[in-house]
């Protein structure tokens, strides 16, 4: 059987950046916290009540994991491992921010198990860091990455670029600046503003498309030509450290998302939990259902879903492996991306139809074109 | 049957906005002839459209019984007439069923360029032409200096004209009075066979078309056979009556003067033509009522539905106009570009775009609409003669000896400081001047021939934004003129899109390909490919632009497994399309369609 992933959202937050619309809170009280916590144990018991499934990832997102606090990451991941099957090798995640790492934290971190650490970055000019409503300047990021690379040997660095005012060189500069310091993983996400943010408020005014798609296909040559190979959109691996996580939401393997706002595909199904944290824990606690469906667009269907996620990865469709997993035909599918295949967009390597760096910049029009054609043809 | 005497039949005219509908709301209050109750603003304008546009597209007609200060009671047939140049024949043919016309003048606006036109025609069909000022309670009036310019400029007396104001209520009755006593009564008839004018029909589903008409010799009733004399088509009267203002009336007879409705099971209005003959199937007259012709439209375009599968439905919507306005002519058609579709013809621009516009909210539908085009002229060498009203179907270059295109004669008043923006225009237009009149110090009438297609685009639009407004136009067909015509033609990547195409005289087509290129290009959103906009004369290239190629639309984070952007982003995508049109492999929103017809517009 398939081992599962799980997430763990830990929604809190010392302050709420600018351009993040995921659910977080600044209420760091004990209390509040404890009760959290209580809850996530409560649900991992129901959950796994009637057997151990086997796990090999498992992930604390947020919010700000780390502002939860040693104790508790340690108290969680314990009675997680109790009730399921941790696999030997198993990946464990923890977000973390340069401004709450300390030795303390990062010693509990390793005692519970943790050996895998993601810790936001975001950009290497402060003046930058300080438009996003970031609490660290780069000084502060590059000694939490020194520290934590003390203790942990796979560390992965979130980067955001198409940031106001900043150049394609402004934005070369702190990507050789991080991958100076040689993590094992990097993301590069472009931001996006988004609706009723603070950025958006503001009126920020990002560099435009053309600028952006500069940033981005520099960052890939530079990245590759830094030894971190491009496994999907935004992700760059060195020595293959790929997320073993994130790639099961690109691959539909199931994964259990725990804590509010958390989404699961999980016994065939895609479900979330509320977003708000009280609802989740009084819901938690009465023993209520705290499970909403996930808006599904009745069109497209699982195939339909593989397609769309799948082209996110460099590997691709292997067609064999659709046609078997799905008992449908990928022909159609193999017709449209001819002439994006044509056009450089996509690419087949070893069989695997893949999109190619500038086909990934514009992966919404092709995935929106292959999956309404195929799937929403009436 | 009512005594010949006491009628009066009136029509009301004026230029658009000087107050004709609201005049001839409070006639109809002043006899009573509704209540209180049923009072709506601009009654006989029925159409939400024609209320909404301040403009009356269909004749109407009604029955006003008035006790008059000399004691008797009068029976007046007020017939209102459509306000637009577009329909002028049917203007012409109300007035042709009435002894007089009262003029509405504005008060503060004096005369303008329909003022002139309306009042010509109304002299041309021989009728008592009444002056009345109107708006006489604003600040700005003058009635007395617009007295004076109705006396010099047109030559009626116009002293004792009545002063009125019809949104106020003054002075309704004096207009009244005047009606009764110096519009004639009818004429007694020639003792012919009878005879009856159409000034209009329309459709009820319920009776069949309800035929308008002035009864000059004899008399109908029901029962009798009739003939239409222009069409041929023979029908037995079901009901004849008086037109009221909220109901019909039916009545034993139709007489010599009266103003009235017949039925008789008709089924189309194309069978009772605006300005045809009535007569008895039996004992026919001698000779029809003069002044019929058969209209022709003037402009054409292409209506296509923007969901392809729409196509019935459009067919269905224009069926049911065409039952109540025969002057709209289609015929089915098909375009590579948009699919199925109806070449439609029209009496003008205002008729394009009232048919349009109760298209889109009678019917519901979403329409694409190409270029309005006139109707061309064209010799060719193998000594054929073709008349075209479609670009698609223009002759190669090599084969057309030559082309000849309309022209129309432009009169134009305008407040004196205007003059010079207006030559511009014209000039721009390809007019030539004949002359310009100044009617007093301060406004001038010019007179230019125009080809109609030039005007037929946005004319009207750049001379009101040249002149804050202030000028008026109105124009009439004049003939034919030789003129040297292209067909410019539009490549998206390279290839024709042939419901872009469109004829235009050869000077003319360098600077009408930049626009529509440069309007393309604002126009189509940036695919994955770049794509040529090209404008085309004979295969030429005259004018590019470049869509240029998009390239970033990419969700950066998936996060947390929540896919659910992902999706509500493939839903938005998917709504999108259904504005595209897909040509070959670019995709043009409707919007890029209608923006081409707006080329003017800066």
């Amino acid at each position: 059987m398939e081992s599962l992933g799980i997430y763990i959202h830990i929604p809190f937050c010392k302050r709420k950046c600018d351009y993040c619309d995921f659910y977080s809170i600044c209420d760091l009280s004990d209390k509040l916290m404890d009760r959290y916590l209580k809850a996530l144990i409560s649900q991992i018991d129901e959950y796994f009540q009637y057997g151990k499934p086997s796990v090999d990832t498992v992930y604390l997102g947020g919010g700000t994991p780390s502002v939860f606090g040693g104790k508790r990451i340690e108290k969680l991941l314990k009675e997680l491992s109790a009730r399921v099957q941790l696999a030997r090798n198993a990946e464990i995640t923890v977000e973390v921010n340069p401004e709450s790492v300390d030795e303390k934290l990062l010693k509990r971190l390793k005692a519970a198990g943790v050996n895998r650490i993601s810790m936001g970055v975001q950009s290497a000019d402060d003046n930058e860091l300080k438009a996003l409503g970031r609490l660290h300047d780069w000084k502060g990021a590059v000694s939490a990455y020194e520290l934590t690379r003390r203790y942990f040997d796979n560390i992965s660095l979130d980067l955001i670029y198409g940031l106001e005012n900043q150049t394609l060189d402004g934005w070369m500069d702190s990507l050789r600046k991080v991958m100076a310091l040689s993590p094992d993983h990097i993301s590069c996400y472009c931001l996006k503003v988004e609706e009723g943010t603070p950025l958006a408020l503001r009126g920020c005014v990002q560099p435009d498309d053309d600028v952006q798609a500069d940033m981005y296909l520099c960052a890939v040559e530079t990245l590759e030509a830094g030894g971190y190979r491009q496994y999907e959109i935004s992700n760059f691996a060195r020595n293959g450290r790929v997320s073993r996580h994130n790639s099961k939401y690109w691959d539909l393997s199931p994964y259990l998302g725990l804590g509010c706002a958390a989404h699961s595909l999980y016994g065939g199904q895609r479900f979330s939990f509320v977003k708000d944290i009280k609802a989740y824990i009084e819901g938690v606690e009465g023993r209520k259902p705290v499970a909403e469906d996930v808006d599904e667009l009745a069109y497209i269907n699982r195939s339909g879903e593989y397609v769309m996620l799948k082209l996110r990865t460099v590997e691709g469709i292997d067609p064999a492996v659709f046609e078997r997993r799905f008992e449908v035909p990928f022909g159609p599918y193999e017709d449209i991306l001819r002439k994006y295949i044509a056009s450089g967009h996509a690419a087949v390597t070893d069989g695997h139809y893949h999109l190619t760096p500038t086909g990934f910049l514009v992966s919404n029009v092709i995935i929106g074109d292959l999956v309404n054609s195929v799937c929403g043809a009436e | 049957m009512t005594d010949r005497e006491s009628i009066r039949n009136f029509s009301i005219i004026a230029h658009i906005d000087h107050g004709k509908s609201t005049l001839a709301d409070r006639l109809l209050q002043e006899c009573n002839a509704v209540s209180e109750r049923e009072m709506t603003d601009q009654l006989l304008d029925n159409m939400e459209l024609e209320k909404e546009r301040g403009i009356t597209i269909k004749a109407r007609a009604v029955l006003l019984e008035y006790d008059a200060d000399d004691g008797k009671r009068y029976r007046l047939n007020l017939i209102d007439t459509p306000g637009h140049v577009d329909f002028n024949y049917e203007v012409s043919r109300s007035l042709a069923a009435c002894e007089g016309a009262v003029l509405v003048v504005d008060a503060s606006q004096g005369i303008e360029a329909q003022t002139l036109a309306n009042t010509y025609l109304a002299l041309e069909n021989d009728l008592e032409v009444l002056p009345v000022i109107n708006k006489i309670d604003l600040p700005s009036a003058r009635p007395q200096e617009v007295k004076e310019e109705i006396e010099n400029i047109i030559g009626l007396p116009a002293m004792d004209a009545p002063e009125v104001s019809a949104k106020a209520g003054i002075n309704i009755r004096a207009v009244l009075e005047d009606v009764v006593h110096n519009v004639p009564a009818p004429r007694a008839g020639t003792g012919d066979g009878p005879r009856a004018l159409i000034f209009d029909s329309q459709y009820d589903p319920y009776r069949g078309v309800i035929v308008l008409v002035r009864v000059f010799d004899g008399e109908f009733r029901p029962g009798m056979k009739i003939r239409m004399m222009a069409t041929g088509a023979e029908f037995q009267i079901v009901e004849v009556g008086y037109l009221r203002s909220l109901s019909f009336e039916p009545c034993e007879s139709l007489g010599e003067g009266e103003v009235g409705y017949i039925t008789a099971s008709i089924k189309t209005v194309t069978e009772t033509r605006v300005g045809d003959t009535v007569t008895d199937a039996v004992n026919p007259a001698s000779e029809p009522l003069q002044g019929y012709r058969k209209v022709q439209p003037m402009v054409f375009s292409g209506l296509y539905p923007a969901d392809g599968k729409k196509y019935p439905d459009l067919r269905d919507a224009l069926e049911k106009l065409q039952l109540n306005d025969a002057s709209l002519t289609y015929e089915p058609e098909s375009s590579a570009a948009l699919g199925f579709g109806f070449r439609c013809g029209f009496l003008g621009l205002l008729h394009l775009e009232i048919i349009q516009e109760r298209l889109e909210r009678e019917y519901n539908l979403d329409l694409i609409t190409t270029a309005p085009s006139v109707v061309y002229r064209i010799k060719k060498t193998s000594g054929e003669e073709l008349w075209i009203d479609n670009p698609l179907n223009f002759p190669n270059p090599g084969e057309i000896e030559y082309a000849e295109e309309p022209i129309v004669k432009a009169n134009i008043i305008t407040p004196t400081e205007y003059v010079g923006n207006l030559m511009d225009l014209c000039q721009d237009r390809r007019g030539v001047f004949k002359d310009m009149k100044y009617l007093d110090s301060n406004r001038v009438e010019l007179h230019y021939e125009l080809p109609l297609n030039e005007i037929i685009y946005d004319f009207f639009d750049a001379l009101k934004s040249r002149t804050r407004g202030y000028a008026s136009l109105d124009y009439e067909l004049l003939g034919y003129q030789k003129s040297n015509l292209v067909k410019l033609d539009v490549l998206l990547n390279g290839d024709i899109v042939d419901a872009l195409s469109f004829i235009v005289h050869s000077e003319k087509a360098y600077a009408r390909a930049r626009k529509i290129v440069e309007k393309l290009k604002e126009n189509i959103p940036r695919q994955l490919f770049e794509i040529p906009v090209q404008a085309a004369v004979g295969g030429k290239i005259i004018a590019r632009e470049t869509v240029k190629a998009m390239r970033k639309d990419v969700l950066a984070k998936c996060y947390g497994g929540d896919i659910t952007r992902k999706k509500k982003l493939l839903e938005k995508q998917k709504e999108g399309k259904k504005r595209m049109r897909s040509l070959g492999t670019v995709e043009v929103p409707q919007e890029a369609f209608m923006a081409v017809l707006r080329l003017d517009e800066d």
